[in-house]
């Protein structure tokens, strides 16, 4: 967890630091040297790569931080309740008395608080250093893209919560949550060269997070604040009502 | 004699040795009711029925994989039962039973615990949850000889077994359930459970002890249940198991005798010839009248009648058609299962 969000933390800064000085018009033309399958790849083509949206997309929050922030909340997710039975720990916990509903609410409620966490150490750089390298992202789209970025975390980590509540260690949860997402975003990346692969992408997690155009200013589809939304809130509150009719040992 | 929660609620709030004082004898502690539990197609306990009363110390025996830690997790509401229930302390035990487990000490078979965590963190932990530090802990910290600021995961088996131990005792639960209680302790660590057993039964709480340590079962239970492959197949007081059921005889004779000399009394087995005036045998059973006049038609130089170890009444138990290594082979093939 400390890692994670250090690791977060220096990398928003580094990535803020770094545009005065590879952000703009030659970083366009750099990026635009490039095959758009390449661009792709990082999330790119969507937003202008002169734009300030378009470097933060390319660079830093189109791949790299949701391969972080999910390695973060999938590992996390799959340890609540499949971790704490694998090790044998959650029947010392359930010969407490303490009911069910309360451990599971308990672990949701530590699960929010994480990505919180990863929420602020992802964004709150970008928007306190930002003035200092020339970046300003404005007080609305900073809540868009922190709100935004948490659902997305959420609605990674919910359906790794619910498969953690499922299993008894905490490998299948994390690994089928990967493999997943690993699947749609392969779904997004065809999407983009094909036409015919895109009927999947209005329930694509991953076709949703457009960070460059939320900081240029474009608003969020309606589409995916429900998505994520439903995805996260559906998954916690299944995990609650498996793990409370589970066997736990 | 069961009882009702409300009247057991009363026990609660003036102590089962008091109620029990009072006339409420006979108060089930633990109750099952057909039992059974299945792991998908594998069989856990199978129409398990059986009855701890108030202040009892009920050993629950059987080898590995016979069913003792799927029973034990059924009555803690840690697994759901495939059929039948289970009561504790008068409620139905559900797999939310929370306010049945605030008068219930539980030391798992194997100790598990938070390892980057202290002893004393995890005492902290489960005050959190039972409103308050424990009354016994100070007691059983010096008694064990424990050291409480030490993380779990630098403590030998040894004192993960006695941490498990103060965490369960702590709080004076009125039902301990131990599973493998002694594991991992020395002889005199030993000794101090057993004799805080004692002092509990004597405080008129009540102990179901789960183990394959007979010498154990026989040193601290009053009564006990014998497992074999998920099923109930004895339940008796320790000193009627040990007193009836099953004896060895040596007989010196003074004249040479042949096995077969006993061979044919009913249950009379395993006869031996130790020498030519001398046999040995085994006697199961209600029978030690017939065996006497038997060896009384000749003059007997030497008898010895010595009563079975609770070892061989259990290994009695798990014969199967005079066969003991089938039904050992059979516990053995259920490893999986808890």
């Amino acid at each position: 967890m400390f890692w994670f969000c250090t690791g977060l933390v220096l990398y928003s800064w580094l990535m803020t630091w770094f545009y005065p000085k590879i952000g703009g018009g030659q970083y366009a033309d750099l990026i635009e040297s490039m095959p758009p399958e390449v661009l792709q790849i990082f999330g790119g083509t969507e937003v202008a790569f002169d734009s300030l949206g378009g470097y933060f997309q390319t660079e830093y929050l189109g791949l790299m931080w949701m391969i972080i922030v999910s390695a973060a909340v999938v590992l996390f997710a799959a340890r609540s309740f499949a971790g704490e039975i694998g090790a044998g720990t959650m029947e010392f916990l359930l010969a407490q008395p303490i009911s069910r509903a309360r451990v599971a609410v308990t672990r949701i409620v530590a699960f929010l608080g994480y990505v919180l966490l990863l929420a602020v150490a992802s964004f709150v750089p970008i928007q306190a250093l930002g003035p200092m390298y020339g970046i300003d992202l404005g007080a609305g789209t900073f809540w868009t893209l922190f709100a935004f970025g948490a659902l997305f975390m959420l609605a990674v980590g919910g359906p790794a919560m619910l498969l953690s509540s499922v299993y008894r260690d905490a490998g299948k949860p994390g690994a089928i949550t990967a493999g997943a997402l690993l699947l749609l975003w392969i779904a997004d990346l065809v999407s983009n060269f094909s036409e015919a692969a895109k009927f999947f992408d209005p329930v694509n997690l991953v076709t949703y997070w457009q960070p460059g155009k939320i900081i240029n200013g474009d608003p969020v589809a309606p589409a995916g604040w429900w998505i994520y939304g439903a995805v996260g809130v559906v998954s916690l509150v299944a995990a609650i009502i498996v793990f409370s009719r589970r066997d736990v040992a | 004699m069961s009882v009702g929660p409300s009247a057991l609620l009363q026990c609660f709030a003036r102590g089962f040795g008091t109620c029990q004082r009072e006339g409420a004898r006979a108060v089930e502690i633990i109750s099952t009711q057909g039992l059974t539990k299945y792991y998908g197609k594998t069989r856990g306990i199978e129409d398990l029925s059986l009855s701890v009363p108030a202040g009892a110390v009920y050993g629950f025996l059987g080898p590995n994989g016979s069913g003792k830690t799927t029973t034990i997790r059924c009555l803690l509401g840690m697994l759901k039962p495939t059929s039948g229930e289970a009561s504790i302390l008068g409620q139905k035990v559900t797999l939310d039973g929370s306010d049945v487990r605030r008068h219930v000490g539980y030391v798992a078979g194997e100790v598990r615990l938070y390892e980057r965590e202290t002893g004393r963190w995890h005492l902290d932990y489960a005050a959190g949850f039972r409103g308050g530090k424990g009354v016994l802990t100070d007691d059983l910290v010096e008694r064990f000889e424990f050291d409480p600021s030490k993380k779990v995961k630098e403590l030998s088996k040894g004192n993960k077994q006695k941490l498990a131990l103060i965490l369960a005792m702590t709080h004076d639960p009125d039902l301990l359930i131990l599973d493998e209680p002694t594991s991992g302790l020395d002889p005199l660590n030993q000794e101090t459970v057993y004799q805080v057993i004692d002092e509990r039964i004597a405080a008129g709480r009540t102990v179901f002890l789960s183990s394959h340590v007979l010498s154990e079962v026989e040193r601290v239970c009053d009564r006990v249940g014998i497992i074999r492959a998920g099923h109930l197949v004895a339940e008796e007081n320790v000193e009627d198991l040990l007193g009836k059921r099953l004896r060895h005889l040596e007989v010196r004779f003074g004249e040479p005798t042949a096995p077969s000399f006993l061979a044919d009394l009913s249950g009379v087995d395993a006869v031996t010839a130790v020498s030519d005036v001398t046999l040995a045998a085994r006697v199961k059973g209600d029978v030690v009248d017939d065996v006497l006049k038997r060896i009384a038609g000749r003059r007997v130089a030497d008898i010895t009648i010595q009563q079975a170890g609770l070892e061989d009444v259990f290994l009695e138990f798990y014969r199967s058609d005079g066969q003991i290594e089938e039904s050992v082979a059979e516990s053995a093939g259920e490893g999986e299962v808890p």
